[in-house]
């Protein structure tokens, strides 16, 4: 009885402005309708381009993410447990966060070139630093009481850091890492639109200089869906991870 | 005070070796000059372009962009995420589109203003709009989700009509979440104004690397890197002022302080 | 067993300067059961904490079994004032109470019995796979006093751990941490601010006076070893040596 009314809430306003989409789209050549969209979608991604441009796009972000989180993480957790390493790098790497990731690719192409290096060395290079900063303020604020305890125990080292250090610093690594994903897909997106000759951000411009209107929503639509699965799976695993901390109720908003 | 003080001396300490670093790397040959300019060339590279008026109309275009684009996604998202919060039913309505369209990722309108507006203000304002209005919408959500269901019921029990509940509860009660909002849409404004540029190719920053770059102007192409970098720090800070000052009454800040 | 000789700590913050305790000297014997007492702010957590080798004394000098601190001494244990704090949220509360045994590498089999037979002790046999923070304050506190038990300590401090529980809990915990005590014969410092407390726990009471901080008394409890709520709180001496007690603080508040 009260699925039904719970999936009408949840469905009503997306249904709504697809018909909206729908009502509006039929004289416009810049918005073609939904249905036309959706079979360019077929056609356009499922074919040989979701091997050719689509998977190596993914591929190159998920490897760029991972070596800017371990590179963030493995370099914050030194930083963030020495005061005085803290002091002295903190203005430099704020600065570094400060600039906006997309003008590392013009200098990355530059220096590097146009290939699949130079676009996991900007995504790299953009990633890094959200994490290494939220690293570094999460270890800072690592419990007093729960380090003297650690210290009373005899737990140290390794174990010290496994047990103690990252998981008391994993709500903040998981910001860092929550805004790092959505940089790097920026930046996955436009290392290809500047200067590419395949993957998605390069075929998604290509419709549009040709003007394939209808293609070139096709690709917008996937870039959707890519962030959208992206966001969820990050959802879950967050949720896995911070089981302890949403459950604790230190979690606010 | 003096701890605050050494703590300035060692990030000096800290700023002055990553300057020593990139004169010295590029000097001593560990890294060619035509890929790493030595730092006093970067910084007189920079120096030299501050003088032209090229420059600072640049950075007042990335900025303006900056401003509006931040401006009308904020009201937007304020005025959105106020009517959802308080007319009962719409969040449950709209969680669904909301959870949709947050993470569809900004860049994927390039083609789209590219299409629409071409290399103008125009298109560095749908991605600057777009990409903020998310950041504000969501932490407005927050914070009127944070209103007291206490606090309200006594609200609606002493017949407070609509707009001064909104006024004197539900404003108050969401104003930190909304100033936090803001922080994290103005970051994010900026990064998508110097994207549009960059890639659109609207006037701006953003542009003025694009050129420096296609002409192979390695030592200015770093110079206007670290402009925008420095850009950056001052809008952050320029925002963290504004939420100390707007906030200064507020518990939340005051503990920070505190503490 | 303990020796705390001509203790002294001064914090030396950025342009502030504290001296919390002056100097202290006592000893604790070995399977002893030693309170200290002393008003707020008087430096007990300063003192614990040097004792524990967590701080570092600006003079003077600490020995566990003869020898000096100068970090945490193996097999000693503390509970500290904000017990809350002290449990790792991320862990059960069997893993909580594990995770000190791990560190020493005892065998799993006896780590079990271990773990298993302090939580017991205290109570909590039945939420070992709860999180800390499901439980309420007492149970955490108890947590805390499981995990010191089972490490098999020589020495235990502990810092106003009852400070906030319910008077009926806090009864209870008192006689847990005598039976306890007298189970296993582990050296004990409790500190409290609690006089009450201190003389029902103590077979002595050392009264620390107001900062700048010296023992102004080293007592000893002369009532008999076997303690009751009921019965030992309502026999004259303990009225007596309550009284005494409490003259002592309020003229260390005095002479402030
Ligand atoms: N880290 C510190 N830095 C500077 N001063 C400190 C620090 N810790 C404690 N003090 C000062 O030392 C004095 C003693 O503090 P301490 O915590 O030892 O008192 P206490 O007897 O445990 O008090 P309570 O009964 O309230 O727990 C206080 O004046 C306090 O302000
Ligand atoms: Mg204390």
């Amino acid at each position: 009885m009260r699925r039904p009314a719970r999936l009408l809430t949840l469905l009503a306003l997306p249904a709504l402005l697809v018909l909206a989409w729908w009502a509006v789209s039929g004289g416009s050549f810049y918005l073609p309708s939904p249905d036309r969209v959706g079979r360019a979608f077929v056609e356009t991604w499922f074919s040989e381009r979701l091997v050719v441009d689509v998977l190596p796009s993914v591929g190159r972000l998920l490897a760029g993410y991972a070596m800017a989180a371990l590179l963030g993480v493995g370099l914050g957790v030194p930083i963030g447990l020495s005061p005085r390493l803290r002091a002295t790098l903190e203005p430099v790497l704020e600065f570094f966060r400060a600039v906006p990731p997309p003008v590392l690719v013009p200098l990355i192409m530059l220096l590097a070139g146009i290939d699949t290096f130079m676009k996991v060395l900007v995504i790299v290079s953009g990633c890094v630093w959200p994490i290494l900063l939220n690293t570094v303020e999460g270890v800072r604020a690592l419990d007093e009481v729960l380090s003297d305890t650690c210290r009373m125990y005899g737990v140290r080292g390794p174990s010290r850091l496994r047990r103690f250090v990252l998981r008391g610093a994993s709500p903040q690594i998981m910001t860092g890492l929550r805004q790092a994903l959505s940089i790097g897909i920026i930046l996955m997106v436009i290392s290809e639109m500047f200067a590419s000759s395949s993957g998605l951000g390069f075929t998604i411009v290509l419709f549009q200089r040709q003007f394939q209107i209808t293609e070139m929503w096709s690709g917008i639509l996937l870039l959707g869906l890519i962030g959208l699965g992206l966001s969820v799976l990050f959802r879950r695993l967050e949720r896995r991870v911070l089981s302890w901390y949403y459950g604790s109720g230190a979690a606010r908003a | 005070m003096t701890g605050a003080l050494k703590r300035g001396w060692y990030g000096l300490a800290g700023l002055g070796g990553l300057l020593a670093l990139t004169e010295a790397v590029p000097r001593l040959g560990l890294v060619d000059e035509r890929f790493l300019p030595p730092a006093t060339r970067i910084l007189g590279t920079l120096a030299a372009q501050l003088a032209t008026p090229e420059l600072w109309i640049a950075l007042g275009e990335t900025l303006r962009g900056w401003a509006l684009g931040l401006a009308l996604a904020f009201c937007a998202a304020v005025v959105t995420g106020v009517v959802i919060g308080v007319v009962p039913g719409l969040r449950a309505l709209t969680s669904s589109t909301v959870e949709f369209l947050r993470p569809i990722p900004s860049v994927a309108l390039v083609p789209l203003a590219t299409l629409l507006f071409g290399p103008s203000l125009g298109s560095t304002l749908l991605l600057v709009v777009y990409a903020s209005f998310w950041q504000v919408l969501i932490q407005v959500l927050y914070g009127v989700a944070a209103v007291d269901s206490v606090a309200a019921d006594t609200a609606r029990a002493y017949g407070l009509s609509v707009w001064s509940r909104v006024r004197h509860l539900v404003w108050p009660t969401a104003l930190p979440y909304v100033m936090t909002g803001l922080r994290l849409a103005a970051a994010v404004a900026f990064i998508l104004a110097v994207t549009a540029e960059l890639v659109i190719g609207s006037p701006g920053l953003g542009a003025e690397i694009q050129v420096a770059q296609s002409s192979g102007a390695i030592p200015a192409v770093y110079a206007l890197i670290v402009l925008s970098g420095l850009v950056g720090i001052g809008v952050n800070a320029a925002v963290r002022l504004l939420e100390r000052r707007v906030l200064a009454w507020h518990p939340s800040v005051r503990s920070e302080v505190a503490a | 067993m303990l020796e705390i000789s001509a203790l002294r700590k001064v914090y030396e913050g950025p342009g502030r300067r504290v001296e919390a305790i002056r100097s202290i000297t006592f000893d604790v014997g070995a399977g002893e059961l030693v309170c200290v007492v002393g008003p707020s702010g008087c430096g007990k957590t300063t003192l614990l904490r040097c004792v524990a080798g967590l701080l570092p004394a600006s003079a003077g000098e600490v020995r566990v079994d003869g020898v000096p601190v100068t970090g945490p001494p193996p097999r000693m244990a503390v509970v500290f004032q904000e017990y809350g704090r002290s449990l790792f949220p991320w862990m059960t509360v069997r893993q909580n109470v594990e995770l000190p045994l791990k560190e020493k590498k005892v065998p799993a089999g006896r780590r079990r019995e271990l773990v298993t037979g302090s939580l017991e002790a205290v109570g909590l046999g039945d939420v070992s796979d709860a999180h800390p923070w499901q439980l309420s304050g007492g149970m955490q506190q108890r947590v805390a006093i499981a995990r010191a038990v089972a490490y098999e300590p020589q020495v235990l401090l502990m810092d106003e751990p009852f400070a906030a529980v319910d008077a009926q809990t806090r009864a209870d915990l008192e006689d847990l941490i005598l039976r306890l005590w007298r189970d296993l014969g582990v050296t004990t410092l409790f500190v409290t601010h609690d006089i009450d407390e201190a003389v029902y726990l103590g077979q002595r009471v050392v009264v620390l006076s107001a900062s700048p901080t010296v023992v102004m008394e080293d007592l000893k409890v002369d009532l008999p070893p076997e303690r009751d709520q009921l019965t030992t709180r309502s026999l004259p001496r303990f009225g007596e040596l309550r009284g005494h007690v409490y003259r002592q603080i309020q003229r260390a508040r005095d002479q402030r």
